[in-house]
């Protein structure tokens, strides 16, 4: 061989060299084995590092959908028209060498006219002054790409019809930091744009469409308060990968379904690599893992019923009614309308809210769900559950009882209890049970209320499950008010069981409390747990997956009162309705749909006691011969003349009108089969 | 007798040398080509007037140099080495003037000719191979006197010298470790060369310690970029001790730039793996833009190798080379006389410490500089010398007999 031919020879030289060669080369070979097979990895992910931009990909977000399959929640895909900059990226290095070829020359006349006039050339450090600042250099980076960009926005403006402007700002900070991505100047864009665009400009240089996804919310406010605002947040959730370069931007849930069950709805995002030159543009793109999409959530709620009791409020109260309506299935508890005034689109939230809606949604507490987020006095309402305690005690129901006359209000009854005088807003005269509840006497149920005794009264409430919360929307839920047995026997005065007999004082409910109570009271005295999500299902179904069911009808308590006493109450309740004394017969529909119900009002007094407003309520269930339905309404309202009958009953009866239209033309599974 | 003679004439060339030189060629033009079309800016010229094209020509004319050179026997050339010697000195010379030599990129190398950037300081490698291997081709005896010693190290200084004022601080250091050899395969005493060796160590030592540690004032006047380079190959902050928040943040920034070239390379060739990523791929480190265009069809070509070719390509690379090499130390000991002997051996110092420098400064095992990569690096002077100096190894081998 070559090298041991030499080293045969007695040349002792030519051997060290040819030593020394086989050293050297064999430090390069050693070296590159290094370099290139153990270290290979390491640089590879070098190279990975710079070369490639993760993106996050937002998933598709889970669908919200009614019991009957209906949509109140879904994703729509949104256009924008973005400019891609590493298309532009020819243009800008034009504009670039030309805008610096004229500086150049600028330059160059300047040191000529300087050398004119000192009459001589220039020597290097006076040349230096006239050198090009690392400042000017990038700003005329940024005042070409700003030419070329506006230029390009102008065009398509043109072609469009719109007016596009280009923010300078905006733009330098998406080249600086975010090049790879598609840089938005018109968002959303309708339908009319998007085909003058693929008419005019498709194929044109730098400018196309970028599609998103974008929450929608088909019906606009319906059931605004169930399901919930989104905020704009695209941090990554739970296990998923932490850094990435870049995120599109993405939404989680923060109130209502959207909220509670964000985690599930959410789906997982996807990661998506990019490639970039080593200026940072865009070379090519690969999708590393596909986003899964969340799942659905089918809600109880009845988008018929919905609408009904969401139209009734705005009908006959107005936006900015202070007012609430909850319709419930009393032999499952499923929540089928939950409606609360004023309330807002949850449009404005997915897409961005102004800060001047925002304020306004403050001003009126719009976002608060008045059907379960606050408490309000019940009022007579309450009554119900005096009546019942009362009767299980052994009142009889027909024995008469006078209510005395108020001294200064011939008109109106009066109750003494130990100087504390409680109007009544009905009338003196002989009462027996069932016309004390019709006319809502207060003297008569603080009368049995006494006789009963306030134990049995809060004992029974306890049973209600009144003053606890029943769980159905986490961190949107009040609980109540309701004083303890042990409250009772501290500082409690028989002025204290008075008003709490008639629904004021140490008492407060919230509507879906009521809806819960009577409920119970139409279906033989089970009470509950109210459900609002009956199922979790796939989006794709012909993906597979599995679907989660949510229990129906989970019992929480039975009241344990005798059905003798329920149906004592409920004939009173109907005449409430349907006699000619009864508050309640605005809510009439009709003798297909016989309902039973309890106005009520309440005094809504300021933390020194001065009256500021009232608690009108109409609570109740239909149809009298086989219970289905509970409707429980609230309007709260600084008006003094009105009344449950007067204000509630009315939305109660248009809802009460859906249920019957929808019974009648035979409407599909109104209710879940239940046996 | 006529086949005879052809077929002698045929065997007086080294053809496992050709077939190397000839593969190197061919890989060259494969890279400057790969290198070099990533560029919008060059797949837009006519083809001859694409760089990998020009690299072709710039091959057939060294070949037809070199060619030309073989024509004569080696000695009469040898007696023109000393007017080839002191015309390259006079050009070194011109070359520093400023209105004569022209500056690209910070160093003033080049004459500008109307069809062609002259460079000197390649053809003076050669001259002084030619030079020296006269000088030192005289009988032992003579080297052992110390005046020789020193005229041969003059003639080693005064090219060197001349270079590093350019500044050129690869080229010139080339010319050290051939001098040396050259000098150790006359047969100067040993005793001369370890004194030689050890001052230079012992210089070398001081100047890179100075670099790294010096306070300002005790610094040695060097070039910004050549102390950069040093630095970054050692790793040591740019920044002085004392240096403000605001300054360190300038000065690694600074450095982060110096080291981008050669930490680009690192990443090329590392990230090439066992079979590297394929010929021409439009997601390699130069098509990126990563490699810097301006080095990766010359200094760097061979991490554009690396990464396209793998750890196989890089063998085959080095193979070649050693291939070239070994061919010539054969070719040495074949020599008829000392002057071949020497001319050979320098040649091959020359090449081996060119492909030894730019290899390592790709793997970051040799600070960066800027030396080209003989026959595959894309420049015309160092084609041109690298192709007459095989030439002239040729030339040894076919006149080894004599006759």
């Amino acid at each position: 061989m070559l090298v041991f031919d030499e080293l045969k020879k007695n040349d002792p030289q030519l051997r060290l060299v040819a030593v020394v060669l086989v050293a050297g080369l064999f430090i390069l070979l050693a070296g590159l084995w290094w370099v290139q097979v153990v270290s290979a990895r390491e640089y590879q992910s070098h190279l990975e590092t710079q070369q490639f931009r993760t993106i996050r990909i937002p998933a598709l977000r889970g669908k919200i959908l009614d019991r009957e399959g209906r949509v109140l929640a879904e994703n729509r895909p949104r256009y924008n028209l973005s400019l891609y900059l590493d298309d532009l990226r020819k243009p800008f290095k034009v504009a670039f060498d030309a805008e610096y070829a004229q500086a150049t020359n600028a330059r160059a006349q300047m040191i000529v006219g300087q050398e004119k006039k000192l009459g001589r050339a220039l020597t290097k450090v006076e040349r230096k002054q006239f050198a090009f600042k690392t400042e000017q250099l990038k700003g005329f980076g940024v005042q070409t790409r700003e030419q070329v960009a506006a230029s390009v926005v102008a065009q398509v403006s043109a072609k469009l019809g719109e007016p596009l402007a280009l923010d300078p700002k905006e733009f330098e900070t998406a080249y600086e930091k975010a090049r790879a991505l598609p840089y938005p100047i018109l968002k959303n864009m309708n339908a009319g744009q998007i085909a003058r665009f693929q008419e005019n400009y498709a194929g044109g240089q730098g400018v196309d469409l970028e599609l998103q996804t974008v929450r929608n919310y088909p019906f606009g406010t319906l059931a605004a308060h169930l399901l919930g605002e989104l905020r704009q947040d695209n941090s990554s959730i739970g296990d998923e990968y932490s850094f990435f370069n870049y995120r599109l931007p993405d939404f989680v849930g923060v109130t209502g379904v959207e909220g509670i069950y964000d985690s599930v709805l959410h789906g997982r995002a996807g990661q998506e690599s990019v490639q970039v030159n080593n200026f940072g543009y865009r070379q090519s793109e690969d999708v590393d893992s596909q986003p899964a999409p969340g799942e659905n959530i089918v809600l109880t709620v009845d988008l018929d019923l919905q609408r009904a009791a969401e139209a009734a409020l705005l009908n006959h109260q107005g936006p900015d009614a202070n007012a609430a309506v909850v319709v419930m299935d009393v032999l499952s508890g499923d929540v089928l309308a939950m409606a609360s005034s004023p309330t807002f689109d949850p449009n404005d939230f997915a897409q961005g809210i102004s800060r001047e809606k925002y304020q306004q949604l403050q001003d009126k507490s719009a976002e608060k769900n008045r059907a379960s987020q606050e408490n309000y006095a019940p009022g007579s309402i309450f009554k119900v559950v005096v009546g019942l305690a009362a009767l299980e005690a052994g009142l009889n129901p027909d024995k008469p009882y006078t209510v005395e006359p108020n001294p200064l209000d011939s008109a109106h009854g009066l109750y003494d209890v130990n100087h504390v005088k409680v109007k009544d807003t009905a009338p003196p005269g002989q009462y027996n049970f069932k016309r004390a509840v019709e006319r809502s006497s207060n003297s008569y149920f603080i009368q049995i209320g006494l006789q009963t005794g306030v134990n049995r009264v809060v004992a029974l409430a306890e049973k209600f499950h009144f003053g606890e919360r029943a769980n159905l929307l986490p961190r949107q839920e009040t609980s109540g008010d309701l004083p303890t047995l042990e409250q009772v026997h501290h500082n409690w005065r028989e002025g204290d069981t008075a008003h709490l007999c008639i629904g004021q004082g140490a008492v407060a409910v919230t509507p879906l409390q009521m809806a819960v109570a009577y409920s119970a009271i139409a279906n033989g005295g089970t009470i509950f747990w109210p459900r609002l999500v009956s199922r979790i299902e796939p989006q794709d179904t012909a993906a597979g997956g599995m679907t989660t069911n949510f229990p129906a009808a989970v019992v929480r308590d039975h009241i344990g009162v005798s059905a003798r006493s329920l149906r004592i109450l409920h004939n009173a309740m109907l005449g409430e309705t349907e006699d000619v004394e009864g508050t309640g017969k605005a809510a009439v529909v009709g003798p297909q749909l016989r309902i039973c119900g309890k106005t009520g009002t309440a005094q809504v007094q300021d933390s020194a006691n001065r009256l500021i407003g009232h608690n009108y309520w109409f609570a109740s269930f239909a149809p009298f011969e086989n219970p289905k339905y509970a409707v429980v309404v609230l309007v709260q309202s600084p008006d003094e003349s009105g009344s449950g009958g007067a204000l509630c009953a009315p939305i109660a009866h248009d809802v009460y009108e859906t249920i019957l239209q929808k019974q009648t033309a035979g409407a599909p599974k109104i209710l879940a089969a239940i046996n | 007798m006529t086949n005879d003679a052809l077929n002698e004439k045929y065997a007086r060339l080294d053809r496992l040398q050709l077939l190397a030189l000839a593969g190197l060629m061919l890989v060259g033009t494969a890279f400057v080509f790969s290198a070099t079309m990533v560029n919008p800016v060059e797949t837009e010229k006519f083809w001859f007037a694409q760089l990998w094209f020009r690299q072709v020509m710039w091959y057939v004319l060294g070949i037809g140099a070199a060619v030309a050179l073989c024509l004569v026997d080696y000695h009469p050339l040898a007696r023109w080495s000393y007017v080839a010697y002191w015309a390259m000195i006079l050009c070194l010379v011109a070359v520093l003037i400023p209105h004569i030599g022209q500056t690209h990129g910070g160093a003033r190398r080049w004459i500008d000719l109307p069809f062609y950037q002259f460079q000197p300081s390649e053809f003076a490698k050669l001259a002084f191979i030619l030079a020296g291997a006269n000088f030192w081709s005289r009988p032992p005896d003579e080297l052992k006197r110390p005046e020789v010693f020193w005229l041969g190290i003059g003639l080693m200084l005064l090219p060197f010298l001349l270079i590093l004022k350019e500044p050129d601080l690869g080229s010139a250091l080339v010319l050290l470790p051939t001098g040396l050899v050259m000098m150790l395969v006359a047969g100067t005493p040993r005793r001369f060369l370890l004194r030689l060796l050890s001052g230079v160590g012992i210089v070398a030592v001081l100047m890179v310690a100075d670099i790294l540690f010096a306070p300002v004032h005790w610094r040695i006047p060097m070039q910004d970029y050549q102390r950069q380079r040093l630095l970054v190959y050692f790793g040591k902050d740019f920044a002085t001790a004392d240096a403000t928040p605001a300054e360190k943040a300038a000065a690694r920034e600074l450095q982060r730039k110096c080291s981008y070239q050669g930490q680009q390379a690192l990443i090329s060739v590392g990230s090439g793996g066992f079979w590297g990523k394929g010929w021409h791929q439009p997601d390699s480190q130069t098509a990126l833009g990563f490699l810097p265009a301006g080095a990766a069809h010359n200094d760097f070509i061979f991490s554009v190798i690396a990464e396209e070719e793998g750890f196989v390509g890089s063998i085959v690379v080095l193979t070649l080379y050693a291939v070239v090499l070994f061919t010539g130390l054969r070719i040495a000991g074949q020599a008829r006389d000392r002057l071949g002997k020497l001319v050979a051996v320098g040649v091959v110092t020359l090449l081996f410490s060119h492909v030894f420098i730019n290899i390592g400064m790709n793997i970051r095992i040799v600070p960066v500089t800027g030396i080209p990569l003989p026959l595959l690096s894309y420049g015309g002077s160092s084609v041109l010398c690298s192709l007459i100096a095989l030439g002239l190894m040729q030339n040894v081998y076919m006149n080894r007999r004599g006759y």
